[in-house]
């Protein structure tokens, strides 16, 4: 019997039994790849070709081939590592965040989210590896004896924090959606028919049965782990934004900097799960699933956040003025109409000025616009850490050290490479592994609140 | 009492009355009535989370937030023990004439620390509990408990009244009945 709240939409569509979201949602899985997923898995991996070519470029002939320099010392690369770290929030948000506080729409939206988490994580992580130099060293990062070769770490040091942040982020994750696919893992070891896949999922499912006592104790550990992850995911763009705020650096020196990147990194998550899950509910037939309810749910977070980060960009105006500082005023007066005025504008329209757009239910409502509007969160936060890193880098204290930086050709290809890998990552996980929750969306079908 | 639960195994247990369910209430309402009729239920085995039945069938609750606890703790201490260590025992730094001893600056590496071997061990204790590792062969009484069917597992003692047993399975919506020993079905 289906219960229906008087207040809320039914979170599952189409009057859906426990065997359709079973069927629905493994279709992909058991059935050979539609012409979309092959033509969206090629168009990947050539993505991913540019990537190898970057990097083996740059790896053989040196960062030299990058534009970087002695006053710009942290371009494109950096740009891009906050990008994808910023990106790589919203899983472990929709999934934490959203299950203490009890919102049941998060349940056909998490596991792609935390996905996405995962392989946005692995993207950002490249720059700040690969701009080490030499990365055949980059082992130096971890807390290993003098004798490897160089002193123990600085425990002082942001950029220490955030090896620990960003790999405990990483693992942590990978756990946390580990465990979460365990029993739809189960259910495709009983439905898949070919030998190879009753062994790898049945090696992944670990013996599942769905005892009730298992249960009991997978929901406290989900719980558990949630709460773990909360502090987690609010600690780790904390840490990324004191690599900038812990400098002396006009224009980076602020303590708004930690919740204003965090609101940020939502704010990216979330446009990059809008732009994922529009064009994934309609190619892959889960309309009942991912409702025009759940796109309204996600693009209010959007406006909100956005909003928050639009008070960040003002705020920052107002203390520069107000702090009486020349150095922090030349730096913002520089941000806004200096040479690179057309990153500031693109970044305040796209962030601040476009999400106010959701005000009005038409746009939370229509998914093209909702997928056009995200791009334009995501273009827009990009922006964010390119103004951030490049216009208070190119104009330092001695104007003789002034100078104007603009990403290099294999830096650009490096960016667009790591869409391939963000992809390919994603084109393999939407093939192999249910991209919604199974078991979780079958115990709300009743529409229980 | 050892760290695996040795009651999520079907092996060596005496003959079993098994009931499947295609409807969460209907099996709500039998689990309910079998129980308070003073017949333990073994298990119930269920394709999503069911709230309730893990105190119908009389499942401790779990200690798992303790072992969180004690993981953190051992974190923390880990944590704290190897900036102490490098930084102000093995070879201290003298950057910018900081003072070589706690500082507030030393929290992330603690708590990232901490967070990393709380998750981690509480969940290798929760696999060792379950019964869950790679590569198990796993003991299903219908092919369908992972997917739309809810399967409930009775093992049957001297005394007991099985037919009462197979009543009460039946009138509460029960689709199907089974015996089940020694790894063989009978369709009832």
């Amino acid at each position: 019997m289906i219960h229906d709240s008087i207040i809320r939409d039914r979170l599952v569509t189409g009057d859906k039994t426990a065997s359709d979201v079973t069927r629905d949602i493994a279709r992909p899985i058991l059935n050979n790849p539609s012409t979309a997923w092959k033509v969206g898995f090629t168009l990947s991996l050539i993505f991913l070709g540019i990537f190898g070519v970057s990097l083996l470029y740059t790896l053989f002939t040196g960062i030299g081939v990058w534009n970087i320099n002695k006053s710009v010392m942290w371009g494109w690369d950096i740009t891009n590592f906050v990008f994808w770290v910023g990106i790589g929030h919203a899983g472990t948000l929709i999934s934490a965040v959203l299950l203490l506080f009890r919102q049941k729409w998060r349940m056909s939206i998490n596991r792609s989210a935390e996905a996405m988490t995962i392989f946005a994580v692995i993207c950002a992580a490249m720059f700040p590896v690969f701009h080490m130099g030499r990365v055949w060293v980059g082992y130096w990062a971890l807390p290993l004896p003098n004798g490897f070769g160089s002193l123990w770490v600085n425990f002082n040091s942001p950029l220490l924090w955030d090896v620990f942040a960003i790999s405990t982020y990483f693992s942590v994750s990978l756990l946390f959606w580990y465990i979460g696919l365990i029993p739809d893992i189960a259910t495709i070891r009983d439905k898949v028919k070919s030998k190879l896949g009753k062994t790898m999922y049945g090696f992944l499912s670990m013996g599942w049965t769905g005892s009730t006592r298992t249960w009991a104790r997978y929901e406290l550990i989900s719980l558990i782990l949630a709460g773990l992850s909360t502090p987690l995911v609010l600690s780790v763009h904390t840490i990324v934004s004191t690599d900038f705020a812990t400098s002396v650096v006009p224009g980076w020196h602020t303590t708004i900097f930690p919740p204003y990147f965090v609101a940020g990194a939502i704010f990216s998550g979330f446009g990059m799960v809008a732009t994922l899950l529009v064009v994934a509910r309609k190619v892959m037939n889960y309309e009942n699933y991912i409702t025009i309810g759940h796109l309204d749910a996600m693009t209010k977070i959007i406006m909100v956040t956005g909003t928050i980060v639009g008070i960040a960009y003002l705020t920052e105006f107002f203390i520069a003025w107000y702090s009486g500082n020349i150095y922090e005023q030349y730096a913002f007066t520089n941000r806004m109409f200096g040479p690179y005025w057309w990153a500031y504008w693109s970044m305040m329209t796209c962030n601040l000025i476009a999400p106010q757009v959701f005000w009005f239910r038409w746009a939370r409502t229509t998914p093209w616009f909702i997928f056009i509007m995200s791009i334009v969160v995501n273009v827009g936060m990009w922006f964010e850490r390119f103004v951030i890193i490049v216009t208070s880098l190119h104009r330092d204290y001695l104007p003789s050290s002034w100078v104007m930086y603009s990403g290099s050709l294999t830096e650009i290809g490096l960016f667009l490479g790591t869409f391939g890998i963000f992809f390919t990552c994603f084109f393999l996980f939407a093939k192999f592994l249910p991209v919604i929750n199974m078991a979780e969306v079958k115990s709300i079908l009743r529409n229980r609140e | 009492m050892g760290i695996l639960d040795k009651k999520l195994s079907l092996r060596d247990r005496n003959k079993m009355l098994i009931g499947v369910w295609e409807d969460e209430d209907q099996l709500m309402a039998g689990a309910s009535e079998i129980a308070h009729a003073g017949v333990h239920i073994h298990d119930i085995y269920t394709p999503y989370p069911v709230h309730g039945l893990d105190r119908i069938i009389g499942a401790r609750r779990s200690k798992l937030a303790r072992i969180a606890f004690f993981c953190a703790v051992t974190g923390l201490t880990l944590m704290t023990t190897m900036i102490w260590y490098m930084y102000v025992h093995d070879w201290p730094m003298n950057i910018g004439n900081k003072p070589v001893r706690f500082t507030p600056s030393w929290a992330p590496v603690m708590f990232e620390g901490t967070v990393l071997c709380t998750a981690f061990g509480m969940s290798f204790f929760f696999f060792w509990r379950n019964r869950l590792v790679h590569g198990i062969k796993n003991e299903l009484l219908d092919i369908r408990q992972t997917d739309d069917r809810m399967v409930m597992a009775i093992e049957t003692k001297d005394g007991m009244d099985e037919k009462a047993v197979l009543n009460m399975m039946k009138n509460h919506g029960a689709v199907e009945l089974r015996e089940f020993h020694n790894g063989v079905q009978i369709v009832l």
